[in-house]
């Protein structure tokens, strides 16, 4: 009888196995195989196009390539554009979902207003944003309803560049980074665990910070040449109106958590003397941590794919905004450089990788822990 | 150690009135348990008295100050919640130590503090547990020590032992008693079991729809309610209450239940009373050799509905004179349906009620 069972799963589940395996894990494979090789060029469209192996010239011309800087400022631009967006639509989205827990009136009023950006397609927000955002309306003539003077700052086409750096030096930056997140982390921790903060946090945090401070000629640049990139002003904008349309999906988020913490846990960390800050930091905000690292995987993948918005916003063409997924477009389907294109697309699927499979782990191990 | 005073306390949501002005005056190291049916107000009460509700109108005292504006963390109470309340992501060392942390004392004190309750409530092996780990009775435990680490002045329980199996029920209502022997901690619990009421509480409060019917000890309570509904709700098996009347006067006075009738001394408010309702405890009609203590005038013929053996004691569900009743006798009873025995009122301890208002006659 079990066996029989099995064998009718099987059979069941077997359509959808077999599309699975060719139009994800498949084109997936192929993908991956067409980036290694020349597929591109002026003879890529051809009946019997000439498609040599390579091995990851593509990827080494992303990286290390003369040509490949454009897309390294669009690799820094979506770096940029993820954080801003993960801090600013969590920021913002806790914020409003602490202030409607606390049933302000109009309560439910609010949670619609703030929700409703998620009803628009990406098209319609750049749209009313580009037009908001204008040189001379929208957002910059706001300060003259208060008697100031208009804004002069071009939103979307600002020239500026803050925050450089030289992709040289990218190695050296990669270090430093990873010593400050883990000097950070080794504080955060060091009240509760000492122990394991200091042998296994901050330690290393600052022999890699130091070690890379005084050795760090001696790693090896990441270009032949100098090559600056930096957090362009132009994309501003673009992270305002992604951060205005996901602010009120994590503020539901969220909000569906609070709601469904139970009012005597409120009561008990009332009576426990947990104040309105201590009660979210304490109790609420570790209780929806589910929440947040949905929030993180959503809006990460979200900024990781961006396409749309910034073509509404700022077309196609505006270096200056770019994002890899549109280049990926632009490689693939306007230059017919298919190889090329494709590693861009790998490129793009193991970061979005990087986000979800400790996910997928932890969610995989806690199911174990929970039998 | 403190009293708690609550003078003319009223609470209301929106129009309906759900408390209607408590006075009640609990006393330092006192147990007092609130029992009533579902909606009475009882856990409104608590919550007034712990801060988590706010007062309409009236004055709550703790220690002699006035603590209606004052914030439920310093009113130096500490609660258990029916469901405990624990807080999941946290191992029941960090339940425990929660309130000391957010009142700053220090580590070493905390942990100390910690240590000490974990060892009263033998909760020791299980300070790095999740709540979620735990069975029913260990997170009750867990959520009493939250409560005790504090050293409040005044515990407050709202249903803590409803989530818990018949068995468990009886053996945590135990420890809890011990419990508050050892702390001598005033304590207010609230309760709509009237068999906890009973056998925690130095006195009883008894509530019904947000009023104050009567406040007494447990035996108090039982032998002389002050109305139907107390005598009702007091007591299991419930009360045999009989529609019945009262003729004559004096010595010759008669109580006629049915076909029932039984001498009896009529109290002073019964003077010239006719109509009422006869209240009779289980505990208070014998059978057998018990007999021979009571006047042969209160023993009556009656048929046997159903016996029901519960281990030392019996249930018997008899009629007699066209009344049916429940009678709790001592030993094992085999009676079959239908068949005839003697038994005996002890109408020493019979209750009449007014049929109208439902007040004892005394």
């Amino acid at each position: 009888m079990r066996n029989h069972d099995r064998i009718k799963a099987f059979f069941t589940l077997l359509p959808s196995i077999v599309l699975l395996a060719v139009f994800v894990y498949g084109f997936i494979g192929n993908t991956f195989w067409i980036s290694l090789t020349d597929w591109g060029g002026v003879a890529a469209l051809a009946e019997e196009p000439v498609r040599n192996y390579a091995g990851f010239a593509n990827y080494a011309e992303l990286f290390a390539g003369f040509l490949g800087g454009s897309f390294r400022q669009d690799l820094v631009n979506a770096v940029f554009y993820s954080v801003s967006l993960l801090a600013g639509a969590i920021g913002i989205g806790l914020v409003l979902a602490i202030l409607l827990d606390n049933k302000p009136c109009g309560e439910a009023l609010f949670r619609t207003v703030f929700l409703y950006p998620m009803a628009l397609s990406f098209i319609v927000t750049g749209t009313i944003w580009r037009w908001m955002l204008a040189p001379q309306g929208g957002v910059n003539i706001l300060p003259t309803y208060a008697g100031g003077q208009p804004l002069r700052f071009r939103w979307l086409s600002s020239t500026d560049t803050v925050l450089q750096f030289d992709w040289q030096n990218l190695l050296e930056i990669v270090c430093f980074l990873l010593a400050a997140i883990l000097i950070v982390w080794g504080f955060w921790l060091l009240r509760e665990q000492p122990r394991k903060a200091a042998i296994r946090l901050l330690l290393p945090g600052v022999v890699l910070g130091g070690g890379t401070w005084l050795w760090g000629d001696l790693l090896p640049r990441a270009l032949f040449m100098e090559e600056m990139h930096g957090l362009n002003l132009a994309t501003l904008g673009i992270i305002l109106a992604t951060v205005w349309q996901y602010s009120g999906y994590t503020m539901a988020l969220y909000l569906a958590g609070f709601t469904g913490i139970s009012q005597d846990l409120r009561d008990a960390a009332m009576l426990d003397g947990a104040g309105a800050t201590a009660y979210y930091r304490h109790i609420a905000l570790p209780m929806v941590r589910p929440i947040t690292i949905s929030a993180v995987i959503i809006l990460s993948h979200i900024s990781l794919k961006m396409f749309d918005l910034i073509f509404a916003m700022t077309g196609p063409d505006n270096g200056a905004t770019g994002h890899p997924a549109l280049n990926m477009y632009l490689t693939t389907f306007r230059a017919n450089e298919f190889a090329r294109g494709a590693a861009i697309a790998i490129v793009l699927f193991l970061i979005a990788a990087t986000f979800i499979i400790p996910y997928l782990i932890s969610s995989y191990r806690q199911r174990r822990g929970g039998r | 150690m403190a009293q708690v005073e609550l003078s003319r306390v009223s609470k209301q949501f929106g129009a309906t009135r759900v408390v209607h002005d408590v006075d009640l005056r609990i006393e330092d190291n006192e147990f007092i348990v609130l029992v009533g049916p579902s909606g009475c107000g009882k856990s409104t009460v608590l919550r007034m008295i712990a801060g988590l509700e706010s007062v309409t109108s009236g004055e709550i005292r703790i220690g002699g100050r006035p603590v209606n504006q004052v914030a439920p963390k310093d009113r130096d109470v500490a609660m258990v919640f029916q469901n405990y309340a624990l807080y999941p992501h946290m191992s029941v060392y960090e339940n425990m130590a929660f309130s000391l942390k957010m009142a700053r004392e220090p580590r070493e004190e905390i942990e100390r503090k910690v240590r000490e309750a974990a060892e009263i409530l033998e909760l020791t092996p299980y300070l790095d547990r999740r709540p979620a780990a735990l069975s029913g009775g260990q997170r009750q435990r867990v959520a009493m020590g939250r409560a005790i680490v504090r050293c409040p002045s005044v515990f407050l329980f709202d249903e803590p032992l409803s989530n818990l199996d018949a068995q468990l029920r009886t053996q945590m209502r135990m420890e809890l008693k011990k419990l508050h022997l050892r702390m001598s901690t005033t304590t207010i619990y609230v309760t709509h079991d009237q068999i906890e009421a009973m056998t925690l509480a130095d006195r009883i409060v008894i509530l019904r729809d947000g009023q104050i019917q009567q406040v007494g000890t447990p035996v108090e309570v039982f032998e002389q309610p002050v109305n139907r509904f107390v005598a009702g709700f007091i007591g299991n098996p419930p009360i045999n209450i009989l529609p019945a009347v009262v003729s004559g006067s004096g010595a010759d006075a008669v109580l006629a239940m049915g076909g029932l009738r039984l001498p009896i001394h009529p109290p002073p408010d019964c003077l010239d009373c006719r109509q009422v309702l006869a209240g009779i405890r289980p505990d208070a009609i014998e059978i057998g050799s018990r007999l021979s203590g009571l006047r042969k005038e209160w023993q009556v013929e009656a048929t046997v509905v159903l016996a029901e053996i519960l281990g030392g004691h019996s249930l018997l569900e008899f009629t007699a004179g066209g009344n049916t009743m429940i009678a709790e006798v001592e030993g094992r009873l085999t009676a079959r349906p239908g068949e005839r025995l003697t038994l005996g009122f002890d109408l020493d301890r019979l209750l009449l009620f007014d049929t109208e208002s439902g007040l004892t006659l005394r």
